[in-house]
């Protein structure tokens, strides 16, 4: 039994040896030259223009969490169209049992008008 | 039988009746709490006129189903000795509602249905032959004094209620896990019944006299049970919440209190310790009557130095008491019967001498000794009345007191079980303490020059308070002069259980008992 | 398939209304609408529970476990069909109270109603679950409910803290629940609670695995019942929450919560004769014991010393899970039952207390301490006699229910030679006498203070009857819960 876990034993051990080993590598044998650029906050690119620790509106949340819920319902529907031949009516049954339940719960979100920005 | 339900119920129902009465109404409810009460003392004769005195078993048995799981059943019964305190309770009941005819003016509705749930629990806890259904009404007794003594009392009620309910629950919580432990040992133990459990009272009687319970373990159990049972009597160091409880209570509180309340206590002992722990009994009767003699000897002394009345009556219950618990651990039959003799007594003297000292605070509204002097001219059916329930107390012969107390006196120094007569001879100093504190109380309070001028015009005792007085002295002279019309009534019992206590202990069985009635009484269920 | 649908009715029934109770309120903007259509619902829940109970059981039907639909994840009948009855009916007492309280204190919402029904819901999952992510998902179900409950006064700032503080520390619990949960799948190789006491008999089980998952999980189930050391966030909660809505916590949460530890442990600790499992059972069981030791007394020390009532009684619903905790410990029939019967009693007398102060609460908490109650006999005689019989049945003083729950527990720790455990539980009790009389004694002995409080009922004299109606009932004739709840386990 415990032979099983030997890959796994090894996986740890590589994968931590390796990355700890290139971690301190780059940090010895690279470059330093710091510039302004390189000491500013990153950003895709871009300039930033002022800090980046700022309260923002809690709507980002909001809308974040009701994004989540969405789409994880992919995650249901897309393996049940897959196989719905095989899923048959039980299956047709609780997929729409899902569609009803989230539907009222987007009903609830609209009505509540947690979607309205202003 | 229908005559014991009748005699348990009628005051509960009585208490569902005052309920629906309109609090306005003050005479009615005062007078229908009356009726129910003087019906049930005269149903309770009926009781007395059917009992079959031969019998030391268990008679007028009700058996009713209740809680199958733990075998725990509606059983009611009575034997001689707990006969004589259901009868006491049901006479002292009517004197309480009377007496509070005066002595209760402020929310009088609450207070007649918490004194008839009272009289409904007090003769439960009499006629239980099921240990649960005794603890429920052991326990149920609890909320309708605590409300008496805290809301109808004096000044210091409210420590005084707290004191009083807290030490009574501390005994009797102790002894709930004695009875789960008896329950399951011996349902589950030795009897191995359905449940595995019961609190059938007759059972466990019989189960425990065939295969007692081991010492070591018995020991433990009756001191829960014992711890309980002394709190309530008040045995010497458990004592300290009485004089508080009695001097707070309203006199018809400190009536019912001291009449009825503290006899729970000795009949537990009796019932329970001396019947179902008895190798256990014989392990701590010198404790328990060491501690009765000093109780007997602490509650004089404390008496003789109180100012109030009303404590030094409640400290002369804590003296008198210790006879009883004597009597009862000496474990003859005259100690037993003293005992229980005793125990009516003290329901009927001290209780007497609480109502008399309520009446004399009703005119005067001090209970202090200093503040009285000559009462004697100017309330002299009053100080008759006065004389005799302290010549009761104090043990004068033909009157109840001395009865009770030289039978107990007698049962312990013959007792092979105390076998020491040191014990006798320091109660009997009780005796002569007893004589001393009332007297002098009484010399006091009577005696002497009326020089307080608002003691100048006190009117002598009104028709009700006659009513209220007569029977009581009826019975001290009865019990005084012809005692055994009320001994026969709890001498097979007795002897019954001293039979099984010499023959636990020393193997042989002393009394012959009427021989039709040998047999166990049905203990089936 | 049909007749298992029979069986779900419940499930089913709870969920619909859960489900058009939010629709509602998001679509429709009169209150009374959602309140009528919450107990609506309630009552249909208690219909078709009773129904399930009448129906005969599985076994007697001769169905396969394996055929259902729920692939034997659910449990029906007997205790589930039970519980379903009394969640519903705590559900609907706290309804029927909150309206008046809820309108009178703040501004009335929709949404308060549909959380109850949730929390219900969650509730009866719990009962019916009979596989560890059933009851992991009725946990949460009811937990996240109650985090919203407790915040549900959002304008007033001790709401606010008590579901802040509920929820950080619940959601840690969890954690410890959930990888409870994991371990133990790890040691008996199933979630399926019957799958893993044939494990645990047969002995196949990881023995390490299975003392770890078994203590996480009673930490997690621990902090849901508020029992010591994790009950440090319950008074404060329950203090701070809507006074209605943490009557309803502490009473049938706790009572859930309580079934959960009933369902989890009476599969984890069987009793047979596999020496390392013995010795494994025995080890939990003590630890239960001395956690319901050190809960009880600890809730009634601390509640010694409290002058405000709200926080008095969270305080002793702290001590009664301890009470509640004997009977987990004992791990014998007499014990669960015990927690059934007691969980009835405890439902009736917390929330029938917690009801009553909702009556005379006003301006967000005040009117509740300890003086606040003086001479309320004088004031309003009712209230205050339906206050000493909570009072007294939480105490233990027969006749009332709280007392033979009491005694039905003692004689399960005595059955299970826990004698210790049970001297304990009595002084314990001993010590909570005081502050219970406490309140009788003001409510009775002292005189009323200047200005009279008010009692402003509403409906919530209902649920009022039905907990003393049910106190003395109970506590007269137990058998008549007492034989029911018998043949469960």
């Amino acid at each position: 039994m415990t032979l099983e876990y030997i890959p796994l034993v090894f996986m740890l051990v590589f994968g931590f040896g390796i990355a700890t080993v290139f971690m301190y590598l780059s940090e010895i044998l690279g470059a330093k030259r710091s510039t302004k650029e390189k000491n500013t906050t990153y950003e895709s690119g871009m300039t930033p223009f002022k800090t980046a620790r700022d309260r923002f509106s809690v709507k980002f949340y909001l809308v974040a969490m009701l994004f989540l819920v969405f789409d994880i319902e992919i995650v249901f529907m897309y393996p049940w169209a897959v196989q719905f031949k095989q899923l048959g009516s039980t299956g047709f049954i609780a997929m729409m049992l899902f569609i009803v339940l989230l539907l009222s719960g987007y009903i609830y979100v609209i009505k509540k008008g947690a979607l309205k920005w202003d | 039988m229908a005559i014991l339900l009748t005699i348990l119920f009628l005051p509960l129902a009585g208490a569902f009746l005052l309920m629906l009465v309109n609090k306005k109404e003050a005479k009615v409810i005062q007078y229908t709490a009356l009726a129910i009460s003087l019906a049930t003392f005269v149903i309770s004769f009926s009781l007395m006129a059917h009992f079959d005195s031969n019998n030391p078993n268990f008679q007028f048995i009700v058996n009713i189903e209740w809680i199958k799981q733990f075998d725990a059943g509606f059983r009611i019964g009575v034997d001689g000795m707990s006969l004589l305190l259901v009868m006491l309770t049901a006479f002292i009941a009517p004197i309480t509602i009377l007496s509070s005819f005066s002595a209760i003016e402020k929310r009088q509705k609450e207070y007649y249905v918490m004194i008839l749930i009272l009289q409904f629990a007090m003769t439960g806890v009499f006629i239980s032959l099921d240990i649960f259904l005794f603890y429920i009404f052991w326990e149920i007794i609890l909320i309708p004094m605590y409300f008496i003594i805290g809301i109808w009392g004096g000044k210091d009620r409210l420590y005084a209620t707290v004191k009083f309910f807290i030490f009574t629950v501390v005994g009797s919580l102790f002894m709930l896990v004695a009875i789960v432990w008896l329950g399951s040992y011996v349902g589950g133990t030795v009897l191995h019944n359905d449940a595995g459990f019961t609190t059938n009272f007759m059972v466990i009687q019989h189960a425990l006299d065939n295969q007692p319970i081991p010492l070591d373990i018995q020991k433990w159990i009756f001191l829960a049970f014992a711890l309980s049972f002394c709190i309530k009597v008040p045995l010497f160091p458990f004592h300290t919440w009485l004089p508080d409880a009695h001097t707070e209570a309203p006199t018809p509180g400190s009536v019912v209190l001291a009449a009825v309340l503290l006899k729970m206590g000795t009949y537990g002992l009796i019932r329970f310790n001396l019947d179902l722990f008895p190798q256990a009994s014989f392990y701590y009767a010198p404790i328990i009557s060491t501690l009765a003699v000093v109780g007997i000897v602490y509650g004089a002394l404390v008496a003789m130095v109180q100012t109030d009345m009303k404590r030094l009556v409640a400290y002369s219950s804590v003296s008198h008491l210790g006879f009883v618990v004597l009597g009862i651990f000496s474990m003859t039959v005259e100690g037993i019967q003293g005992g229980i003799i005793q125990m009516v007594n003290h329901g009927l003297s001290t209780g007497m001498l609480f109502l008399l000292v309520g009446m004399i605070y009703e005119r005067r509204h001090t209970r202090d000794i200093a503040e009285f002097g000559g009462i004697a001219r100017v309330m002299p059916a009053f100080t008759v009345f006065f004389s005799i329930a302290m010549f009761a107390s104090v043990g004068l012969p033909g009157l109840n007191g001395f009865v009770g107390e030289f039978l107990t006196l007698f049962g312990a120094f013959n007792s092979p079980f105390l076998n020491n007569w040191s014990y006798t001879i320091v109660a009997t100093s009780g005796v002569i303490f007893a004589a001393v504190y009332l007297l002098w109380m009484f010399q006091r309070v009577m005696f002497g020059a009326n020089t307080n001028p608002q003691n100048h015009a006190l009117k002598d005792i009104s028709k009700r308070e006659w009513a209220l007085l007569v029977p009581m002295v009826v019975f001290i002279v009865w019990i005084g002069v012809y005692p055994s019309t009320f001994m026969k009534v709890s001498e097979n019992s007795t002897k019954a259980l001293v039979n099984k206590l010499y023959e636990k202990k020393f193997g042989y069985k002393p009394y012959a008992l009427p021989a039709s009635t040998q047999q166990k009484a049905n203990i089936k269920n | 398939m049909g007749i298992e649908l029979q069986y779900l009715l419940p499930i089913i029934t709870i969920s619909f209304f859960v489900v058009t109770a939010i629709v509602f309120d998001a679509l429709l903007q009169n209150k009374i609408f959602s309140f009528v259509w919450s107990i609506i619902g309630l009552i249909v829940v208690i219909g078709t529970a009773s129904y399930t109970f009448v129906i005969p059981s599985l076994e007697l039907m001769n169905l396969s476990k394996e055929g259902l639909i729920t692939k034997n994840m659910v449990f029906f009948g007997g205790y589930a069909s039970f519980f379903d009855i009394v969640f519903a009916g705590a559900g609907l007492m706290t309804i029927l109270a909150s309206r008046v309280y809820i309108k009178r204190e703040y501004k009335e919402l929709n949404e308060y109603y549909s959380l109850i029904l949730i929390t219900v819901s969650g509730m009866m999952l719990i009962g019916h679950s009979n596989n560890l992510l059933i009851l992991f998902i009725g946990i949460e179900i009811m937990s996240i409910s109650f985090y919203v409950l407790a915040g549900y006064f959002r304008n007033s700032i001790k709401s606010i803290e008590a579901s802040l503080k509920y929820f950080l520390l619940g959601s840690f619990a969890t954690g410890f629940l959930v990888y409870g949960i994991a371990l133990l799948y790890g040691a008996t190789g199933s979630l399926d609670l019957n799958i893993i006491t044939s494990n645990l008999i047969a002995g196949k089980f990881n023995h390490i695995y299975f003392l770890l998952g078994s203590g996480l999980i009673l930490i997690g189930l621990s902090f849901k019942v508020a029992a010591f050391p994790f009950h440090q966030w319950a008074p404060d909660v329950y203090q701070g929450s809507p006074t209605v809505a943490s009557g309803f916590m502490s009473s049938a949460g706790k009572a859930a919560a309580m079934i959960a530890f009933i369902i989890v442990f009476k599969h984890i600790l069987p009793a047979v004769n596999n020496p390392v499992l013995i010795k494994d059972t025995h080890l939990i069981q003590n630890i239960i014991a001395v956690l319901a030791a050190c809960t009880m007394l600890l809730g009634n020390f601390t509640a010694l010393a409290q002058t405000n009532v709200k926080r008095m009684l969270a305080y002793s619903s702290v001590a009664h899970a301890g009470y509640l905790l004997i009977g987990i410990a004992s791990n014998n029939s007499t014990g669960w039952t015990g927690v059934l019967f007691y969980s009835v009693a405890y439902i009736l007398m917390q929330l029938g207390a917690f009801i009553v102060l909702s009556v005379i609460e006003r301006n967000e908490q005040s009117n509740l301490e300890l003086s606040d109650f003086a001479g309320l006999s004088r004031s309003h005689p009712i209230l205050a006699a339906l206050m000493a019989v909570f009072m007294l049945s939480l105490a233990g003083i027969p006749p009332f229910a709280g007392f033979f729950g009491k005694y039905y527990l003692f004689v399960s720790a005595v059955k299970a030679d826990y004698v210790w455990l049970t001297i304990v539980a009595v002084i314990s009790s001993i010590i909570s006498m005081y502050y219970y009389i406490g309140i009788i004694l003001q409510m009775y002995f002292k005189d009323p203070r200047s200005v009279a409080l008010e009692a402003d009922y509403g409906l919530a004299r209902i649920p009022l009857f039905i907990a003393v109606a049910g106190l003395v009932i109970f506590g007269v004739f137990p058998s008549l819960l007492a034989d029911v709840a018998y043949y469960f386990f």
